[in-house]
């Protein structure tokens, strides 16, 4: 594959692992260096607003502790389409613009004997994704999720 | 004791009668529009942050008990708040929630607030200064001097917090309403401006005193390993919960320990002005607001009721405006990890109330919901919801405990 094939792949493959929750096999396509976070910008309060921001490390550690947390197990389904790939071949390394839609299904969020079963849209968004280029792998050195969302309600305890 | 049915469900339990409120304060209709009426058409509610209309000519928008509002900054500096009301037609005037008046509009001139609708045109104190064809439409029947915009008191304290009432003779002034309250931490949040960083909201299905009772009753930490992981020590269990005038309480503070939470670690780095490394206070305000400060963030809370079942929370988060862009990242972070919308405990917190919500709809069997626990006005007494729903009772002339009877102060009133 080349470069941009790579980076189209991981980011599908990412998707489904993230659907999943495979966070562990997730984690393994990010660099030791990787950099999440989910933002917006705020026409409230007129400013760019961060929503979660982890390293890799701090990744690991919310993964690990989410069965200690009570949450809402409903699950998210991403659509990802994968717009543009930038590869800089000399760099090793590509950016990717991504369109994300995020389905929530609900299950035990609300009242599961009569909601449990409807989908809902729960964001609305881009992935900014910064990769590297390596051993004929692509892995994640930044993941920027670009929400539109404000009213988040119940929100989510669950990287998107 | 074994299950019940339903005769011995009902039962009294055995608490005081000011120990329990009725689920149908949380669920009523008439209640609920009663409440608009004589509790948000008369409080003072914080509806914004000076820092969200930093420079003259911007405004920010927003409602109370359905009445939109708008507040802006004047060219003389001054936050002024008006209802967002045309007296025209009705039309609602500014439809942003926010932005700067010195661009012009499709309809109308820079520096002016306008009406898209038919051009009227208000100037930043509220006076009309523009109708369109005037003298040709109204003669000498209707001048622009004779409409204006409808003024609200406006107050910006406490930490630059925009402060608006509905009722323009309100019983009690704001500083004599809030400031007892909030003198644990006046001088903190008063020792240089803050800035809001964060902003996001909910709509859950439920009603709003049960968003404030969360904020309130500090018990429910059971339900938050980060909570307990980090405080249930000592320290945390002899926290008070201290009652104020009005209706307000205040949870006083103790060292928290982040670094017991895997992935956390002190933030006694950025503690606010005047406060010991990682102290955390709650203020929680009469009707539904809450100001929350974890050493290095500050959270306010914000209700706005929609229905019996259905309650809007606005969320900000505020750090120091003189802040590094380190430092606000690193403020940011302490805030959102616990509570933003993707933070542990805040997500824990929606799905208890919208848990409670579910059971207590519009029409549901009315049940006893308990605020009976007594643990020395500590942390985990129920003593700031029993003080709470006493002001309700005023306020509504309701018994909290049987809505259908006018409000009597409990007998225990003296012992908390
Ligand atoms: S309704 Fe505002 S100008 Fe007519
Ligand atoms: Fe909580």
């Amino acid at each position: 594959m080349d470069a941009a094939a790579l980076v189209r792949d991981t980011i599908y493959r990412s998707t489904i692992l993230l659907d999943r929750q495979d966070w562990n096999e997730w984690l393994a396509h990010c660099d030791n260096g990787f950099q999440y976070a989910i933002r917006a910008f705020s026409p409230e309060i007129n400013k760019d607003v961060t929503y979660l921001a982890l390293d890799r490390e701090g990744l690991a550690s919310l993964v690990k502790l989410l069965p200690k947390h009570n949450t809402d197990h409903s699950p998210l389904t991403r659509h990802t389409s994968v717009y543009t790939v930038d590869v800089d071949e000399q760099a090793h390394s590509a950016k990717a613009v991504s369109s994300v839609i995020v389905y929530q299904t609900l299950l035990d969020g609300i009242n599961s004997h009569i909601d449990a079963g409807e989908s809902r849209l729960f964001l609305v968004g881009k992935y900014l994704d910064a990769f590297k280029i390596e051993n004929n792998k692509a892995k994640f050195v930044s993941r920027e999720v670009r929400i539109e969302n404000r009213r988040l309600d119940k929100g989510s305890h669950w990287p998107i | 004791m074994a299950a019940k049915n339903h005769g011995q469900w009902l039962a009294e339990p055995g608490l005081k009668p000011n120990e329990w409120v009725d689920s149908r304060i949380y669920s009523d209709p008439g209640i609920f529009e009663e409440e608009l009426e004589k509790i948000f058409k008369k409080a003072w509610i914080p509806i914004c942050h000076e820092s969200e209309l930093a420079k003259p000519y911007d405004f920010r928008t927003t409602t109370i008990a359905r009445e939109p509002i708008i507040v802006c900054r004047g060219p003389d500096n001054e936050v002024r708040a008006f209802l967002n009301v045309c007296p025209h037609r009705g039309m609602i005037i500014e439809r942003r929630p926010s932005g700067s008046f010195l661009e012009g509009q499709p309809s109308g001139n820079p520096k002016r607030m306008t009406c898209m609708f038919h051009a009227w045109q208000y100037d930043l104190r509220g006076n009309c200064v523009y109708i369109s064809r005037e003298k040709e439409g109204y003669q000498e029947r209707l001048r622009k001097e004779d409409v204006g915009l409808r003024r609200l008191r406006c107050e910006v304290k406490f930490g630059g917090f925009v402060w608006v009432t509905l009722d323009d003779n309100p019983q009690v002034s704001l500083e004599d309403w809030a400031g007892p309250a909030f003198t644990c931490l006046r001088k903190t949040l008063e020792a240089e401006p803050l800035e809001v960083f964060h902003y996001h909201k909910a709509i859950v299905n439920a009603n709003y005193k049960l968003w404030h009772d969360t904020n309130c009753e500090f018990y429910h930490d059971f339900m938050h390993y980060h909570n307990r992981v980090t405080g249930f020590n000592d320290a945390y269990f002899a926290r008070k919960n201290e009652a104020f005038e009005h209706g307000h309480i205040v949870v006083g503070t103790f060292e928290v320990k982040y670094e017991n939470y895997e992935g956390f670690q002190s933030r006694a780095a950025l503690s606010f002005p005047y406060l010991p490394p990682n102290q955390w206070y709650m203020i929680d305000m009469f009707p539904g607001m809450n100001f929350n400060l974890r050493g290095s963030a500050l959270r306010c809370d914000v209700v706005t009721p929609l229905a019996p079942d259905r309650v809007m929370i606005e969320f900000r988060g505020l750090g120091l405006k003189r802040d590094t862009a380190e430092e606000r990242q690193t403020r940011v972070n302490h805030h959102n990890s616990i509570w933003g919308p993707f933070g542990r405990n805040l997500h824990e917190d929606l799905l208890g109330v919208q848990g409670q919500g579910t059971t207590m709809l519009p029409g549901s069997e009315p049940r006893r919901i308990l605020h009976g626990r007594h643990e020395n006005q500590t942390i985990h007494d129920e003593n700031g919801m029993r003080h709470y729903y006493q002001e309700w009772g005023r306020w509504m002339n309701r018994q909290p405990n049987n809505p259908d009877l006018p409000y009597a102060e409990p007998m225990s009133v003296a012992a908390e």
